[in-house]
């Protein structure tokens, strides 16, 4: 990740976390921001391109009531 | 008994001969497991409460009911250990955590509840990461546990003092959680057997939850027949668990006698051969244990699996969003109170998209469906665990990161069972292992196939040398 992309990444991050209101100790920041990165190249990694049929692993099918699950 | 059988090392099956034949008593075992933590736990830190009086109680009401023929199951009498994340009844249940440290539950979690009904003795709870994921911290209410092959390095984790206390003989089995690892990782660098059963296969209810989809219960032991013994305890349907599987429960131990002659072992040797960080040791280990159960009968296929970096990105974007969502609240107001690295490792989640989770939960699928293909057509998968012997604490950096180095997540994403087993050691003398995969709900396969190399590898023969560390 570049230098620019790092601190879009720690913009968004200040962002987000201002939103819902977390707060965030200042001398964990830099090690936090760098597992972010991490997330955010793994991430990409999952975007793959798929067939809009290609459903994710937790869809689940109900029984009648009564049913043995 | 003589004089080279000290207790701690009667296997379960041993030590069940002997309280059934009157010829040993659960209170003795209770006291000399008692004796060896008070001995050598401050060298190691495995456990973070002694149940003491419990233990003793425990002992002396198994010893009555033997006694007077009542016979509750392979563990009856038997000392072990919790994970300090299984919820135990008046007994504290920290998660290792500050945020939990006066935790005392109401109730037993099912698989507490499980090994308390089959006679079990509880000997105390054990040193974990930080709510299961943090890494080797110091800035905790307790101090990490430490590897008893050498206390200056790691003894993996989650299930830290799980794999200490085992390989350490304090007690014969301890249960852990594997939720990325956590108990084959441990199980790998502490030199024991460790088993993530399938998902759903031991209830999850009353542990508490690091990631929903992705947590497995399930025992750390000296021994693949300690293992399995266990698992004939504490595995079942649990209603109240909503990922428990309604499926009948088998002898575990029935198949441990019969050999791999005919089984069909996968060999994926380009999934692991040049990953980032793989110790040479730990390639010629795997590849010694292949060829061993190929002398024993096993058709071994060498075979491809999808890049290991899509099952671990896939892995751990869902386990920071399950953690996060766990944690959110705690995570976002009361942050300075995690340590630092559960707090750096858990509160990345915020920066999820709806749309990553969702892209993860779709890319599992398709890695399930890898994997169930693979094994249509074979018994299990034979691969590596840890990639390298375990560090020193002094190597870790300070701060946390969400890459660890093991080939452990794929089997939290697709769920089948997995069981970690020793291959030997390096040669800074630190255990190295590997792991066999099986089909859902076939343990009892995995299993066979983990005794029957500890047959002809003898690992097991080794222990560490505390009492001269401790002496030194």
């Amino acid at each position: 990740m570049s230098t620019e992309e790092r601190r879009a990444l720690e913009a968004e991050f200040d962002a987000l976390t201002a939103r819902i209101g977390a707060i965030v100790p200042a001398d964990r920041k830099a090690g936090l921001i760098n597992c972010c990165e991490e997330l955010r190249r793994m991430t990409a990694l999952v975007h793959g391109p798929r067939s809009p049929a290609v459903e994710p692993a937790n869809v689940y099918s109900l029984k009648p009531t009564g049913a043995r699950s | 008994m003589s004089a080279k059988e000290p207790l701690h090392e009667l296997s379960i099956a041993e030590a069940g001969a002997r309280l059934r034949a009157g010829t040993l008593t659960s209170t003795a075992l209770t006291r000399h497991a008692l004796d060896r933590i008070a001995a050598l736990d401050p060298l190691l830190n495995a456990f973070l409460l002694v149940t003491r009086e419990r233990a003793l109680a425990d002992a002396d009401r198994a010893d009555r009911e033997l006694k007077a023929g009542v016979d509750k199951g392979p563990l009856h009498g038997i000392p072990h250990a919790l994970k300090d994340i299984y919820e135990t009844a008046g007994i504290r249940t920290t998660c290792h955590s500050k945020l939990m440290v006066d935790h005392v539950p109401q109730a037993d979690g099912t698989a507490a509840a499980k090994l308390a009904a089959g006679g079990a003795v509880l000997l105390g709870k054990l040193a974990t990461h930080e709510f299961a994921i943090g890494g080797p911290s110091f800035d905790l209410p307790f101090p990490p546990a430490r590897n008893p092959w050498n206390p200056d390095h790691f003894p993996g984790g989650s299930s830290s003092g799980s794999a200490a206390a085992v390989a350490s003989g304090m007690v014969r089995m301890a249960m852990g959680s594997d939720t990325g690892g956590s108990i084959r990782s441990p199980a790998a660098y502490c030199g024991i057997v460790g088993l993530k059963p399938t998902y759903g296969r031991v209830s999850r209810r009353g542990v508490f939850p690091l990631s929903y989809t992705l947590d497995h219960c399930g025992p750390l032991a000296w021994s693949v027949e300690d293992a399995a013994l266990t698992m004939q305890v504490i595995a079942g349907h649990d209603p109240l668990d909503p990922a428990s599987a309604d499926v009948p429960v088998p002898d575990f131990s029935a198949e441990l006698d019969r050999g791999v002659g005919g089984l069909k072992l996968a060999y994926p040797r380009s999934f692991f051969i040049s990953v980032d960080g793989i110790s040479p040791e730990v390639i010629a280990g795997v590849d010694r244990a292949v060829q061993d159960l190929a002398r024993l009968g096993a058709k071994v296929e060498e075979i491809t699996l999808p890049d290991f970096e899509l099952f671990n990105a896939c892995g751990r974007v869902i386990l920071t969003a399950e953690a996060y969502a766990v944690h959110e609240e705690n995570l976002n107001k009361r942050g300075a109170d995690y340590g630092r690295l559960a707090y750096q490792r858990m509160m990345p989640g915020a920066i999820l998209s709806a749309a990553d989770l969702i892209q993860a939960l779709r890319m599992r699928r398709e890695l399930y469906a890898a994997i169930a293909r693979v094994l249509e057509t074979r018994d299990v998968i034979v691969t590596v665990n840890a990639l390298a012997p375990a560090l020193r604490f002094d190597a870790f950096p300070p701060d946390g990161t969400l890459r660890t180095p093991g080939h452990t997540i794929p089997f939290n994403l697709t769920g089948h069972p997995a069981l970690a087993v020793p291959t030997g050691f390096a040669k800074n003398g630190l255990p190295i292992g590997f792991q066999i995969v099986g089909r859902p709900f076939e343990e009892p396969t995995v299993l066979r196939i983990g005794a029957a190399y500890e047959s002809v590898a003898q690992w097991t023969t080794k222990r560490p040398q505390l009492e001269l560390k401790m002496a030194g």
